[in-house]
């Protein structure tokens, strides 16, 4: 894995700038996608800016009209389990319920839920082309093994 | 070659200073920023109880608590938890007194090779706070009512999901959890 840096943001404004000021950083969440595509040479950041603890992001509230603002560091388990969530929103406790393990919903947060990158086994394996990964290279996915692959 | 390989090699580590709860003993620590729980566990500490499977959260055998709650080990950067209270297999048992849990798997002889069983342990007293929490698993009946949730057979196979056992010693394991739990 590549040397990082490492920081923790404590508010949104000074995630954004650490993330403006440093070169190649990526924010981190529960780590359960990032860490692991670090460690295989996909993802290769010089600065990791941790935000976790980001003042505020923690939380599930109510809005004005009715609905829920979902912080982007809540945990999946925090969201699966958030009583308004399995009263007013029964499907996407049930969706979150579907992923991943209990480990790893304790770890994985909302907000790296949305951006994780595509679980494409090709992406993931740096000794194949990718795309994606390298514009341009190729894609096996288009003749070779492809099950439960899906372009929507 | 991996393609993140050639800039790891001429790139010096980075140290960082944390400071971690284990098993109710402070530790600090001087860390490169890529170690993960699992090996400052084992390779900085000596606490070789939680194991490395596949290193990629697919597997469970590196469960360990952070914060009271059931985690890979592997996939947990050390320095984002700083601060944090870990409890690992060997932090389970009260002095000489053994885990119900660690009682349960020993009389329902819930292991055969072993390598799993502290991922197993330590993910299933995470999974029995969840219960009495009230969170719901993916076959709870309905996710939208209150309370704990009755501990089938079935929610345990769920809730465990994510803990594999190679020797399929899982129909022991069901019933030593369903036995610590009651």
């Amino acid at each position: 894995m590549r040397p990082f840096r490492f920081a923790r943001a404590s508010d949104a404004e000074q995630a954004v700038a650490l993330f403006n000021n440093a070169s190649e950083p990526r924010f981190l969440g529960g780590g359960t996608n990032l860490v692991d595509l670090m460690r295989v040479g996909v993802e290769t950041p010089a600065v990791l800016i941790d935000v976790n603890h980001v003042e505020g992001h923690d939380l599930i509230e109510e809005i004005a009209g009715g609905g829920l603002r979902i912080g982007a560091a809540v945990t999946n388990s925090d969201l699966a389990a958030d009583a308004r969530v399995r009263e007013r929103y029964p499907v996407l406790s049930e969706a979150v319920l579907h992923g991943a393990s209990g480990q790893l919903r304790n770890l994985a947060t909302v907000g790296g839920n949305l951006l994780q990158r595509t679980r494409c086994a090709y992406f993931s394996d740096v000794t194949k082309p990718c795309n994606k990964r390298r514009p341009g290279t190729g894609c096996p996915a288009r003749e070779g093994h492809h099950y439960n692959h899906a372009i929507i | 070659m991996a393609e993140g390989d050639d800039r790891a090699r001429i790139e010096p580590p980075v140290l960082a200073e944390i400071t971690l709860r284990i098993n109710g003993t402070e530790h600090e620590l001087t860390i490169d920023t890529r170690t993960s729980l699992l090996d400052l566990l084992r390779e900085h500490l000596d606490l070789t109880g939680a194991k490395k499977g596949c290193d990629h959260g697919q597997c469970g055998a590196c469960t360990i608590l952070i914060d009271g709650r059931r985690a890979n080990g592997c996939l947990a950067l050390a320095v984002a938890h700083d601060g944090a209270a870990i409890t690992t297999v060997e932090g389970l048992a009260d002095g000489g007194e053994l885990h119900a849990l660690q009682r349960a798997f020993i009389e329902h002889d819930a292991f055969q090779c072993g390598y799993c069983t502290p991922g197993q342990l330590c993910s299933a007293v995470g999974m029995l706070e969840e219960v009495r929490a009230g969170w719901p698993s993916a076959v709870t009946p309905r996710v939208n009512t209150s309370g704990p949730p009755e501990l089938t057979d079935a929610e345990i196979r769920e809730r465990m999901s994510g803990n594999l056992c190679r020797c399929g010693a899982y129909v022991n394991i069901v019933p030593a959890i369903a036995d610590a739990a009651a």
